[in-house]
């Protein structure tokens, strides 16, 4: 902590700054935990969705209702949006903070673009198949799974637009470091649960 | 912190001895991230929901004093039973466990703080509104009346139509938020901020099992914050998650609950165990029979308590593969928790026993928790269970293990620990009045209830016919309930009285301390450790001890030492999330006020809080802590 | 392991400079796009055996995450024990979950 701003004035920060510090360590170290917490938490929503998946109350099923090129294109976009996230943490260890912005503005913009497809689709589902929160029990469990997902990445989205205006006013340090590595973090976990979503979700909901 | 700040540099000159705000009176607890302070209000709010839940158990008593009591109704019996159990182990036993955890841990690693200091202040605020939230319900429309566990479709509007079981589910998920931080912050404490020379296999017991315990809550509170989600969507935005007409499954309701609640009670004991853990050897003068056995014990524990949850579901039919499993993996933990009962009880073996009041809480905890370990190895035969199942059989059993086991193990970690966290010598004469009332107290109340059960007295009933041979059963169980009460009314005299005393603790007052926290001063100062020490082994002050050192060697000269600055943004946040609580949880309600109706019907109340809340969280991301610093000439002037 | 040492050794380490390049990261990528194509493709062409399709897209979805978080969370990459324990931990019980959803919700 002491160390912290005076090596970011002066601008030669170590290879990797987001372990430069203690607190850098604990905060990286805590993030790996918080996400073994979220393990759980989208475990047991999917578990909710499996017992509920054919729980359709004469409502649609997902194999009536979902779409797979629409699924597709968002997994593209997260997928890639991880893919930049990547780049950035990169160009942050090369310390190219430039670099480092741009990725980031990639990454959200593409966060946003999925953002978008996702509510484009669940408004499909409610005005034009009648497939809302009330629906079944399926549609409740199809809400609650995808949506925390979907909280998930706006929460991520805010938050890395966030760090790119800190990223402007402090510059690169071994403050700011470990808060955009964690988010990156975050950002790969959110994928991550997406490649389940897509598969037992959608992909496993087409076959029945 | 400060220990990498001057590992990397020597002697640092004070590159920023930001002026330091200090505040005073109530706006210093509200600011405070000291994890000594942070202790306290956990304390203090720990026991005044424990007051609470206690008062809530005495009327219980009272109404069951006899058959056909009139005392209460029914509706207000559910209520008190719902609130009994959730606030005694939501707010009263884990507030007083985090209270332990946040005074002991760090001084007990060498650490002189825990790593995340505005988490814990957020993790104790948090707790404190969810805990203030759920009990609001007593006067704004009827408390929870569908039992702790809160089954569907009990739980539902349907059947509970108050918005009591709302007060449940967001009360709940507030403080459930409160204790997931905590967790995770006294992992990566003790994972990273241990001083040199304490290996993993050197850490005292009591932080091996809040290591183990944190690790339980980071994979269990998880889900029952999904299941109080779906509870609450349920509920408010009518899903159909447990509604069987529209395809929901009520059975999903009790996995999710009892995924969570099973570990929960490990999350309860295992923390005992390890005050157990440092008691006894400490009066034995002896090192803990079986360290490592007890280490791997713990995480034995910690393992088969997520894989045991369905034995709380033997009757609702799973299936007899099922069943058999759970049965199984259930009686497996008597063994992991048996080496530990041996274990003390070899500690004790050949020691020098002193009983204390501390020490006769421990000891008296061996048999006690035993007997309700032996009745849980009875419930876990799955066949028997169809007998025993929703009986007071089962509620002696639990009590046992909670009362007996949990609440003894905190009687005992707060009269040995009272010292280091106050400064001052609890009365040793009312101490062992306490533990004498509170445990012949508890032993009528609860071992005649194990009789009751298996003569078929149902629990959660409020009342019952007379000539079942229940009548004076139930008396003694009422009679003994009072003389627990007056045991804790002797626990709080002992309390005020001891503070109008001078603090004049010394270091080490049970001169026979083994571990860091009896190195430094009682209470300690705000940075703990002058110099970080430098640990050779097991029992780092005993080692010392043994080899005719009075003190520990430092791992670092004397520096500046930094620290966090005081700040109000936990409390903050915590209020947010309150208001944003009250705001989802009547957003359905027709007020017959346009105002009211326009700021909850259309969630803006909630997004007030949630704009406090998460507006607090960007401050805290704008502006960084650049904290403060002591200077050595401070430190030596002490 | 970094978090295995203690607080007062922990001073800067000195980082071997290995600049990775962004070629593996891209490999990764790569691998991620055809492992989705291929459980889109056996989805989307239909006819495929409904076991066989759960296995099949089942293993490229853990290979996909195997990936991903090795190499673009770095959990390969030493001094990551402890976030491996505990993720999976996490997944562990996030299994269990599952499993209790499959076989012990519904009577039959």
């Amino acid at each position: 902590m002491t160390t912290a701003h005076a090596e970011g004035a002066a601008g030669n920060l170590p290879h990797e700054p987001e372990k430069a510090t203690l607190e850098g360590r604990n905060k990286v170290l805590a993030f790996w935990l918080f996400l073994g917490g979220e393990s759980v938490l989208f475990g047991t929503l999917f578990a909710t969705f499996l017992a509920l998946r054919n729980q359709t109350n004469e409502g649609p099923s997902a194999n009536e209702l979902f779409h797979l090129p629409l699924v597709a294109a968002a997994t593209f976009l997260l997928l890639v949006s991880s893919l930049t996230s990547v780049f950035a943490i990169q160009a942050m260890h090369r310390g190219k903070v430039a670099v480092l912005r741009n990725w980031l503005l990639v990454t959200v913009f593409l966060g946003l673009c999925f953002l978008v497809l996702e509510i484009y689709e669940f408004s499909v589902y409610v005005r034009h198949e009648e497939f809302g929160m009330t629906t079944s029990a399926f549609s409740s469990a199809f809400y609650t799974l995808v949506g925390f997902h979907g909280a998930h990445v706006a929460f991520g989205i805010l938050w890395i637009s966030v760090l790119i205006g800190q990223l402007a006013r402090k510059g690169l340090t071994v403050v700011t470091a470990p808060k955009i590595y964690v988010s990156a973090m975050y950002w790969h976990f959110i994928d991550v649960v997406w490649v389940f979503i897509f598969t037992v979700v959608y992909l496993l909901g087409k076959v029945g | 912190m400060a220990q990498a700040a001057q590992s990397l540099n020597p002697s640092p000159p004070l590159r920023h001895d930001h002026s330091v705000k200090r505040h005073t009176g109530l706006m210093d607890w509200i600011t405070t991230v000291d994890h000594k302070k942070i202790a306290i209000l956990y304390l203090w709010a720990g026991g005044l929901f424990f007051g609470i839940g206690g008062l809530e158990a005495i009327l219980i008593r009272i109404q069951l004093i006899k058959p056909m009591n009139t005392f209460l109704d029914a509706q207000t019996f559910n209520e008190l039973i719902t609130m009994h159990g959730t606030t005694m182990i939501f707010l009263g036993v884990m507030p007083v466990i985090f209270a332990l955890m946040n005074a002991v841990i760090p001084l007990q690693i060498g650490a002189r703080d825990v790593a995340f200091p505005f988490l814990n202040a957020l993790g104790f605020w948090t707790f404190l509104f969810g805990g203030v939230l759920l009990n609001l319900s007593w006067i704004m429309g009827g408390a929870p009346d569908a039992g702790w566990t809160s089954y569907t479709p009990l739980s539902t509007t349907q059947y509970s139509g108050t918005h009591g079981v709302d007060f449940y589910t967001i009360g709940l998920q507030i403080a459930g938020l409160g204790t997931l931080i905590g967790g995770i912050n006294f992992l990566a404490t003790i994972i990273t901020m241990r001083a040199p020379g304490m290996s993993f296999m050197r850490m005292p017991m009591f932080v091996w099992a809040s290591f183990i315990t944190s690790a339980i809550i980071l994979f269990a509170f998880p889900a029952i914050t999904v299941g109080l989600v779906l509870l609450t969507f349920d509920r408010i935005l009518e899903a159909n998650f447990f509604d069987t007409s529209a395809g929901g499954n009520s059975v999903l309701w009790q996995h999710i609950f009892w995924i969570f609640g099973h570990p929960e009670v490990y999350i309860l004991i295992l923390p005992a165990f390890g005050i157990i853990s440092e008691v006894i050897p400490t009066f034995a003068r002896k090192r803990l029979f079986g360290y490592s056995s007890m280490v791997f014990a713990t995480i034995l524990i910690a393992f088969l308590g997520f894989m045991v949850w369905a034995h709380h579901m033997f009757t609702t039919g799973l299936g007899p593969v099922a069943n058999a499993l759970f049965s199984v993996s259930t009686m497996l933990i008597a063994v992991p928790t048996g080496i530990k009962i041996f274990n003390w009880l070899f500690t004790m073996w050949g020691g020098q026993v002193r009983f204390t009041t501390p020490n006769l809480f421990a000891v008296g905890f061996i048999p006690t928790f035993t007997m309700g370990g032996v009745t849980g190895v009875m419930l876990a035969s799955a066949p028997a269970d169809f007998q025993f199942h929703d009986t007071y059989f089962v509620v002696a059993h639990f009590h046992y293990v909670i009362v007996g086991g949990l609440v003894l193990g905190l009687f005992a970690g707060l009269h040995y620990w009272w010292p280091k966290m106050f400064g001052r010598m609890l009365n040793e004469t009312l101490g062992k009045w306490t533990f004498w009332t509170f445990i012949i107290g508890f032993h009528l109340t609860f071992f005649v209830q194990h009789f009751l059960g298996l003569m078929g007295m149902q629990r959660r009933v409020f009342t019952y016919l007379p000539n079942q041979q229940f009548d004076l059963l139930n008396l003694i169980s009422t009679i003994g309930a009072g003389l627990m009460g007056v045991g804790m009314l002797i626990f709080l005299t002992n309390i005020f009285l001891t503070s109008r005393k001078p603090a004049d603790a010394p270091d080490d007052p049970w001169e026979d301390g083994r571990t860091l926290e009896w190195t430094i001063s009682s209470p300690p100062p705000e940075y703990n450790f002058k110099q970080t020490p430098l640990v050779r082994g097991l029992d780092a002050f005993w080692k010392e001890k043994t080899s005719g050192h009075k003190t520990m060697t430092p791992a670092e000269p004397v520096g500046p030492i930094h620290m966090p600055s005081a700040t109000i943004l936990p409390f903050l946040m915590s209020v947010g999330i309150f208001i944003a609580g009250l705001g989802f949880m009547f957003s359905r309600d027709d007020f017959g006020n346009a105002f009211m109706g326009f700021m909850f019907n259309n969630y803006l109340v909630t997004a007030i809080g949630l704009v406090i809340t998460f507006g607090s969280m960007l401050l805290r991301s704008l502006y960084d802590d650049h904290g403060w610093h002591i200077g050595p000439e401070e430190l030596e002037g002490r | 392991m970094a978090t295995e040492q203690h607080p007062a050794s922990n001073g800067p380490v000195k980082h071997r400079h290995r600049q990775e390049g962004p070629q593996r990261h891209i490999v990764v990528f790569v691998f991620s796009v055809v492992l989705t194509l291929i459980a889109f493709a056996a989805v989307a062409a239909g006819g495929v055996n409904a076991t066989f399709a759960v296995i099949l897209l089942l293993v490229m979805a853990v290979l996909q995450v195997f990936l991903q978080m090795g190499f673009w969370m770095h959990l390969k990459d030493k001094g990551h024990l402890l976030p491996i324990i505990f993720m999976l931990g996490g997944f562990f019980i996030a299994g269990t979950c599952i499993v209790m959803a499959l076989y012990w919700v519904w009577w039959d």
